[in-house]
């Protein structure tokens, strides 16, 4: 009977461990695709790095002959593409990269990391600057969380609309990545694509890549296909926007209309070798061309201000490369390279790459720092320490020199530099002014989840624009109102006024600014006012146009870092003068208040944005008059006290001699 | 730092005085210092300095230590301009000083019999020298005074040479903490000789 009993729960035991077995199996199989689905959809970003994630210490570069990959139709990983497929699909960054490089850890990078809410937005920067000339509009946008700007829902622009209009200064990712949850939006999604991270447009050093086919691209719609057309053996035609919703780019079938070009792709067939591998130029540290594209600036200073007049920055000049400052890992987590920095950004080498890290270095650091890429380390003779303290480096070095007013001045990614059909007029919207020597308005730094705003305080020198819009005033708050609103609204009240050739806004008298203001009034939610040139204008129950000071309306201002000039044309290295002085730019310099509203523009002194009271800075640059005066009569009063200390040192000498003599 | 280094001095300062006033008695006067002598043109000039360097030291005293003391940071805005103005005249004054004075503050054979004995024990010598009287030769004031000509140089040189573009950052620091530190020294010795003068 024990024995029976034994077996009983032997076969027990047996029969249960079984079970478990097998249902450990079956979760396993059931868990295993989800896994597997995940991180394919990451982007082949797996638990462990890549090939291409980590280097094995050799600085040589690899050869990049790598067969080209498309995405499919579910937007994953596609086939191969031969130069014979029909049909001829645009290849993949994502998938073509991705095989050896973690797309997802790149994702995340700064260049591509905008819309993310998570990330600390750190110093404010260039915003994206939505213009237009017929409603008298520019205003700031961004996804980040910089004060002063927009972000593009609250004017109504989806994101893929954003990136029809700014894209094209984009190196991909970003909202060109963003799901979208609008109707219309999925299914022409599924014709354009998504704007992947364009790997090209850093990466490649062939000469032959062309950036500005980015802008051509976007405008079409050809999202999928405009990383491809920047590159020097592929060439793209046709339209993805022309085509029908129903369009599938994966099986294509002409369109009813013979004028309509589906969007095409063509490569060049000697860039596919014998094992149908392209050869791609690929280096690791970006060449400077490629920064330039999306990050020159032009200085309207002058009549003239082509490129031979005008200096590079003299860290080029000297030698170095963009990327040898700002510097990133696999994750993209670029230096921007400020002081400050490493409070929002998780780069180590923040600190060490600011102008303090290297020309200064750390004082208190183990081995010596300072002079980092043959950094010069700089003296400052005759500067007291409080200017340190007062102003960043780039006050004195960065930008161009102060003259009496600020200039106009034209950025890459504002006005649209490098592609087809830019307006060259100085005028051209949007206006933004420099040098504008401010006070910081801060880091944005994340904390705990939070955002944590760091001030400042220090004065640099910014570039400015006076945001000009149309919104709604609600318990002393104002939102801008729609832009499609404006633009149907607004734009027919002015439609009547004649835009300047130059691309410079209409001149808005008061009465242009009230009728529009009327025609907003029964359409919108709320208060319609216009903020302009610092003020807002609303209608008051008269009917009667009036302005007052808000904080919408201030300016949004973001710091300048280049184009550094040498030691030698540093501010104040003539003399204090050079801001110390009561018509000296610096502090006294006219500060454009620009408005298409003509009752609205103006100047303002520099003074009144670096919180200093105008009265006193008068008063002390006056003070320098006297200066050599003050010196001298010091110096000679020191002669005299020397003198005098002399004359009795000696006499007492003479007695402690005779003393010692024995005499009396 | 500066601060607690400035409270101490003070506090050593304020105790030396309470002191001296307890420890040695008053109604002193120096040699030739009766106050029957009628003032000349000279005299009142030269009171009128003492005055003037007084006044300006209160005034560089008060902007100078106040935002350092109190506030817990540089001297900056107004006060920066009230203490460079008052600056030049102070050393003016100084100079002045310095030139006027020197001749009534120089030590005199009263002031020997201390020194002499220092010096005759350092040397050994047995040479009985004639033991000169001690009268009160009012030594406090003439040292407190020459103290405040010779520190006048490191203070007004200090910040002056600055000026020029001869330092870089890191003297320029030494510089203002060597401006700083001998204004605490100058300004504890002249509140010294402010009592010694006020007690004679």
């Amino acid at each position: 009977m024990l024995k029976d009993l034994e077996e009983r729960i032997d076969c027990k035991l047996r029969k249960g461990l079984v079970l478990t077995g097998f249902s450990c199996l079956l979760v396993l199989c059931l868990y295993a695709p989800i896994v597997c689905l995940e991180s394919k959809a990451a982007g082949a970003e797996s638990p462990g790095k890549l090939l291409g994630d980590e280097s094995d210490g050799s600085r040589a570069q690899p050869a990049h002959l790598i067969p080209l990959i498309a995405e499919n139709e579910d937007g994953e990983q596609g086939g191969k593409v031969y130069p014979d497929d029909d049909p001829l699909l645009s290849f993949s960054m994502r998938w073509t990269c991705g095989d050896c490089h973690s797309y997802g850890i790149i994702s995340k990078g700064w260049h591509f990391n905008a819309t993310d809410p998570n990330v600390a937005p750190g110093r404010s920067g260039q915003p994206w600057i939505l213009s237009d000339a017929r409603t008298g509009t520019q205003i700031p946008l961004s996804y980040r969380q910089w004060p002063g700007t927009f972000r593009p829902e609250k004017l109504g622009l989806s994101s893929r609309e954003f990136v029809k209009l700014f894209g094209r200064h984009s190196p991909g990712g970003g909202a060109g990545e963003l799901e979208t949850e609008d109707m219309d939006e999925i299914m022409r999604e599924y014709v354009s694509g998504k704007l992947e991270i364009n790997c090209l447009s850093c990466h490649n050093a062939e000469f032959a890549h062309d950036q500005g086919e980015n802008f051509l691209q976007i405008a079409r719609g050809n999202f999928r296909w405009a990383s491809a057309a920047t590159c020097e053996f592929a060439s793209v035609s046709g339209s993805a926007d022309d085509m029908p919703e129903t369009y599938d780019p994966f099986m294509p079938e002409p369109p009813e209309d013979a004028k309509k070009v589906p969007p095409t792709i063509k490569y060049r067939e000697s860039a596919f070798d014998h094992e149908n591998k392209v050869y791609f130029n690929i280096v690791r540290e970006v060449p400077n061309n490629r920064c330039y594209f999306c990050h020159s600036n032009l200085y309207l200073e002058a009549e003239d201000t082509e490129k031979w007049n005008v200096e590079e920055d003299i860290h080029l000049k000297a030698g170095l490369k963009c990327v040898d400052c700002h510097r990133n890992g696999i994750d993209h987590n670029i230096v921007r390279g400020y002081e400050g920095e490493e409070s929002a950004s998780t780069n180590h080498l923040a600190p060490a790459l600011s102008c303090e890290g290297c020309h200064l270095g750390e004082t208190d650091s183990f081995s010596p720092e300072a002079g980092r890429l043959g950094a010069p380390v700089p003296k400052h003779p005759g500067i007291p320490p409080a200017h340190f303290e007062r102003m960043t480096c780039t006050a004195c070095h960065s930008g161009p020199w102060p003259i009496e007013k600020t200039v106009l001045t034209k950025t890459s990614r504002a006005h649209r530099l490098g592609t087809i059909g830019v307006n060259k007029s100085h005028e051209a919207l949007p206006h933004i002014i420099s040098p504008v020597f401010s006070e910081h308005s801060g880091i944005g730094a994340a904390y705990i989840g939070r955002l944590l705003l760091l001030k400042a305080g220090k004065i640099a020198p910014h570039k400015m624009i006076w945001p000009a819009f149309w919104g709604i005033i609600k318990d002393k708050d104002i939102t801008p109102i729609n832009f499609d609103v404006v633009r149907q609204k607004v734009g027919q009240v002015l439609s009547n006024l004649s835009l300047p050739a130059s691309g410079d806004w209409p001149a808005l008298s008061d009465e242009n600014v009230i009728q529009a203001l009327k025609s907003l009034k029964g359409t919108v939610e709320g208060e319609p006012v216009y903020v302009s040139g610092g003020k807002v204008y609303s209608l008051d129950d008269s009917g009667k146009l009036w302005s007052e000071e808000h904080k919408a309306a201030k300016p949004y201002l973001w710091p300048i870092a280049h184009n550094v000039r040498p030691a030698a044309q540093s501010l104040g290295i003539r003399y204090c003068t050079d801001c110390h002085a009561t018509d000296a730019p610096f502090f006294f310099g006219d500060v454009a208040v620009d408005s298409p509203a003509i009752t609205g523009r103006g100047t303002k002194k520099m003074v009144e944005f670096q919180n200093v009271d105008p009265s006193y800075a008068r008063a002390f640059a006056f003070s320098f008059v006297f200066r050599p005066m003050m010196k001298i009569v010091s110096l000679g009063s020191c002669a005299v006290i020397a003198v005098v200390l002399l004359l009795y040192a000696l006499k007492a000498l003479a007695c402690v001699v005779k003393v010692l003599a024995g005499q009396d | 730092m500066f601060q607690k280094i400035f409270i101490i001095a003070f506090l050593v300062t304020l105790v030396y005085i309470v002191l001296h006033r307890i420890v040695v008695p008053s109604n002193k006067r120096l040699p030739g210092n009766s106050t029957n002598n009628r003032l000349s043109i000279i005299g009142m000039l030269r009171i009128l300095v003492y005055l003037a360097v007084l006044f300006c030291f209160l005034v560089l005293a008060m902007t100078g230590f106040y935002p350092t003391l109190v506030l817990g940071k540089h001297i900056s805005g107004y006060l920066v301009m009230v203490h460079a103005t008052f600056a030049p005249v102070f050393a003016v004054c100084l100079a002045v000083l310095a030139v006027m004075w020197a001749r009534r503050w120089r030590f005199t054979s009263g002031d020997w019999p201390w020194f002499e004995r220092i010096v005759q024990r350092l040397t050994l010598s047995n040479k009985p020298g004639n033991d000169t009287t001690r009268k009160s030769s009012g030594i406090g004031q003439k040292l407190s005074f020459w103290l405040i000509i010779f520190l006048a140089l490191p203070l007004i040189l200090s910040i002056v040479l600055s000026m020029f573009p001869l330092f870089g950052t890191y003297w320029q620091e030494i510089l203002l903490s060597m401006h700083r530190y001998t204004a605490l020294v100058f300004a504890m010795v002249a509140i010294v000789h402010t009592y010694f003068i006020i007690r004679t």
